[in-house]
């Protein structure tokens, strides 16, 4: 089954994907902020790597935004969705170069966001 | 030299009368002297010296007249002529600070909060253009607290619906999550459950709404308009719709004209305008009422309605309508689950895209919302101006 890595600074907001996540037959990895995500992804090699990366764009130490751009930096090409509190997510929470497959808006709608996760991990 | 000149003329006047009266007092003596035949030759004699006398003095007279006349008018036109040179200078001295002070006071009315005058000349003026200036200072004052706050509040409103929307993500979540366990709860659990997704997904309409008006408030609410087809917008929003109309056993239909052109918007932000007005038909509206979309070309612009047989609006309701927090019928709120932001976002919507939104209503009849969007290829309107890019 696909592995999912989330990282939100809400411990309330990743307690819920994991358990809609794991609902829906994905494993889930939870990570506080962008700067474990990169710690975490940095040292391993590719056969460590989670099949999809489920980033929050803003959280304290690192953002998602940022943690996306040093991982891309790094030749990490994990397929990657950026969750937002804007309203209409677009290239402002991230820059255009960066390689986002796509944006998920706060509330979630999880019936799109498992459609999109399907379809990122198939 | 005027008063100079009438005065020696009517001296003139007295003496030429006094030696009128004079010669023929003579003369009368003269004819007296000639009546009693003496000395008659003598007597001829001094009645025709007297004649010639008054024609001498009635010569004198007219020329002395013509003199002062000339006198009198000369004094006139010089007068004249001074008191013009003195006004025109007092004019002069006049004319430039006022023309100052109404270029500026022009200008300040425009907006140009720096308009001030330079402060001189009489005394009148300087003290009307100190104190233009002054109250010029207070504006600006008042006007630069006004800019802060209004900035604050743009800022407050977009970082609170941030903020709210996280929490707001986990109780709408978890709440679903319940409902996905549903066979396992009890149909009094169920309902509880709904009512707070229902009020959630109240919230999250607030919130948007919110942060639309603070980002059209703040000039950053951003639009990308492209030719779109109308039909599909329609179709779109009746659709979205149709749930809510049939649970009322509310009529929604569609009349579109054939061939329309494209028109140039954000297809989304129509489509919510759309939902927006279809909500607020089928809200206001009874059971089994009628709610029709229509379209057609007009102009240079596409007319799209929304025509409902509710119960509509009072008049005096009409022109507040697209305020917001304007509701209609406070006794309908209770029942009524709109934001009172949807037409005044839709109105700053339709605005942005260079359209225009109007309402017409009857009450008991119902209420139609008409809204006109550029066709595509027809100048665009202000929306392009105002679509800057979004930098929060």
């Amino acid at each position: 089954m696909a592995r999912i890595l989330v990282a939100d600074d809400s411990e309330t907001i990743l307690l819920l994907m994991r358990t809609r996540l794991e609902i829906a037959g994905y494993e889930v990895e939870t990570a506080a902020d962008g700067q474990e995500v990169t710690e975490r992804l940095h040292g391993g090699g590719s056969d460590q790597l989670p099949d999809l990366l489920l980033l929050d764009a803003m959280m304290p130490r690192k953002s998602g935004v940022d943690a996306l751009r040093e991982l891309r930096a790094a030749g990490v090409e994990t397929p990657a969705l950026i969750v937002s509190a804007h309203q209409d997510a677009t290239d402002a929470d991230a820059p255009s170069d960066l390689e986002v497959s796509g944006y998920v808006t706060k509330p979630i709608d999880f019936d799109r966001l498992l459609d999109a996760i399907a379809e990122l991990t198939s | 030299m005027a008063v100079i000149g009438v005065g020696r003329f009517i001296q003139q006047r007295q003496d030429f009368e006094d030696a009128i009266a004079r010669s023929y007092q003579v003369e009368i003596g003269a004819r007296v002297r000639l009546a009693e035949n003496a000395n008659s030759k003598a007597a001829r004699a001094a009645i025709a010296a007297q004649a010639k006398r008054r024609n001498d003095l009635r010569d004198q007279i007219s020329a002395d007249t013509r003199d002062t006349a000339l006198l009198v008018a000369a004094g006139l036109i010089a007068g004249l002529t001074g008191a013009l040179l003195l006004f025109s200078g007092l004019i002069a001295s006049l004319r430039r600070p006022l023309e100052e002070l109404v270029d500026a006071a022009g200008r300040l009315a425009a907006g140009d909060r720096r308009a001030r005058v330079e402060v001189g000349g009489l005394s009148e003026t300087a003290t009307l253009g100190a104190a233009f200036n002054e109250m010029a200072d207070e504006l600006e004052r008042e006007a630069s607290q006004r800019d802060q706050l209004d900035r604050l509040k743009d800022e407050f409103v977009l970082t609170a619906s941030h903020e709210l929307r996280s929490p707001l993500t986990s109780v709408q979540g978890f709440a679903e999550l319940l409902m996905l366990e549903r066979d396992s709860l009890t149909p009094r659990q169920v309902e509880t459950v709904e009512i707070i997704l229902d009020n959630c997904r109240h919230l999250v309409r607030l919130l948007n709404d919110l942060l639309d008006l603070a980002r059209s408030d703040a000039g950053r609410l951003a639009i990308t308009p492209k030719p779109t087809e109308v039909t599909p917008l329609i179709d779109d929003a009746v659709r979205t719709m149709r749930a809510q109309t049939e649970s009322k056993e509310q009529a929604l239909s569609e009349r579109i004209e054939p061939d329309l052109p494209l028109v140039n918007v954000e297809a989304d932000r129509i489509r919510q305008i759309l939902v927006n007005l279809l909500t607020n038909a089928h809200e206001y509206s009874p059971q089994g009422a009628s709610i029709e979309v229509t379209a057609r070309p007009v102009g240079a612009d596409v007319e799209i309605a929304v025509t409902d047989n509710g119960p509509g609006i009072p008049e005096s309701q009409l022109d507040h309508i697209f305020d917001r927090f304007t509701r209609g019928d406070a006794g309908l709120t209770q029942r009524v689950g709109g934001t009172g932001l949807g037409l005044a976002i839709s109105k700053s919507l339709v605005e942005l895209h260079g359209g225009t939104i109007e309402v017409d209503s009857t009450p008991g009849v119902g209420s139609i919302f008409s809204l006109r969007l550029p066709a595509a290829g027809a100048s665009v309107g202000t929306g392009q101006s105002h679509a800057t890019t979004e930098t929060s």
